[in-house]
């Protein structure tokens, strides 16, 4: 019996002198793989593109990386330009059924013969304004000393839903307020 | 009784334990930042003009006759043709109802750009039903040549060699931007 007791306590001894140490090696091999997946997966563009939540975008096999510019974003219940929503969209019947697109304009929101979207023409040429007012206080200027011309790109999000009329009106209430070339994004196909 | 286990020969087997806290803590400090700065969503852009043509262009593209290669979508099937008739029209039925045949289409404007292998505009005149998704794959298709399609060889002006074309008509412009809502031309 004494020499159980004695053994027993020898152990416990020597359990509570031990000092614990947490093994970080595996956790530091995970730690590295995590770290080259995300430098691998790390884009030195900035991207500057926001979308809204529920969008859809649809995937093209374009390479090409948009630069920073203004951008329209589509769906099928609102138009926003530049985080802020302009117009919102009216549910028609046909959407009950599915016979027909499931949004429409307001009448109210358009003009030229249905062609305009008016909101959204008083927000660009508000756009327009500020940017060639900070062109023409820049000091930056073309070889003539005249202030650097306004771009008038506009990228144009939209929802995979959205149907070509709306996008059409988009273009044209754009190329309208000035903006004459157009960027549709779409998701990179991997 | 047991030996006990002799001290000198422990502490010959003990090796060196490397603190391992500074790195973890820069490791840990390292993902933060890249989750949050990396994007895993990575937009891609289609450009197009908007098209301007004044009285002058237009004389002068009717005394020239160009190609002007047009795709026009319908309700039932896409039409590839040329207003100034320099190929044979053909019209390719939709593979679902609204749905275009996008390979089909590809494979059209691959035939077209066999004729014309210097051309590189397309006027795309979309239906008002079409969806974005719909647009973006027949932007995609008139575009790019895929790795299996079959080369087509183009004279480079420069070289004067022929090289093999790695984009098919990637000038897009919309032809009836101007024209009323509903119609398609």
């Amino acid at each position: 019996m004494a020499f159980h007791r004695s053994i027993r306590s020898r152990r416990g001894r020597r359990k509570i002198n031990q000092v614990f140490e947490l093994q970080l090696t595996s956790m530091m091999d995970v730690l590295v793989i995590i770290v080259v997946f995300l430098l691998k997966s790390y884009s030195t563009t900035i991207n500057t593109f926001t979308t809204v939540p529920g969008m859809q975008l649809p995937i093209s096999r374009s390479e090409e990386m948009p630069p920073e510019s203004l951008q329209v974003i589509i769906t099928p219940e609102a138009v926003t330009f530049e985080n802020e929503r302009i117009l919102e969209f009216v549910q028609t019947a046909a959407s009950l059924d599915g016979s027909g697109p499931s949004y429409e304009f307001r009448k109210t929101d358009l003009d030229e013969g249905g062609r305009r979207i008016v909101p959204l023409y008083d927000a660009l040429t508000k756009a327009r304004d500020k940017a060639e007012l900070l062109r023409a206080k820049s000091k930056t200027r073309d070889e003539k000393g005249n202030p650097l011309p306004f771009e008038g790109v506009l990228a144009i999000q939209a929802d995979k839903r959205v149907q070509y009329e709306t996008v059409r009106r988009v273009m044209y209430t754009s190329a309208a307020a000035g903006y004459k070339v157009f960027r549709f994004l779409a998701l990179k196909k991997e | 009784m047991l030996k006990r286990p002799s001290s000198r020969r422990k502490s010959s087997a003990e090796g060196i334990n490397l603190n391992l806290v500074p790195i973890l803590d820069t490791m840990v400090t390292l993902i933060g930042f890249l989750l949050f700065t990396t994007s895993f969503l990575s937009i891609v852009h289609i450009e197009s003009p908007f098209p301007i043509s004044s009285e002058k262009e237009m004389e002068e593209q009717l005394k020239e006759k160009p190609l002007q290669l047009t795709v026009s979508v319908h309700e039932s099937d896409t039409e590839l043709w040329s207003p100034f008739e320099k190929f044979a029209s053909k019209k390719i039925p939709h593979a679902l109802p609204g749905q275009p045949d996008i390979a089909g289409i590809h494979s059209g404007l691959l035939e077209i750009k066999k004729l014309f292998p210097n051309e590189t505009k397309l006027v795309l005149v979309p239906h008002a039903a079409t969806t974005y998704d719909v647009l973006v794959s027949l932007m995609d298709s008139a575009r790019a040549v895929e790795a299996t399609d079959a080369p087509i060889f183009a004279r480079n002006p420069q070289s004067g060699n022929d090289e093999a074309v790695k984009k098919l008509f990637p000038e897009i412009i919309f032809g009836n931007l101007l024209s009323a809502p509903g119609g398609d031309s």
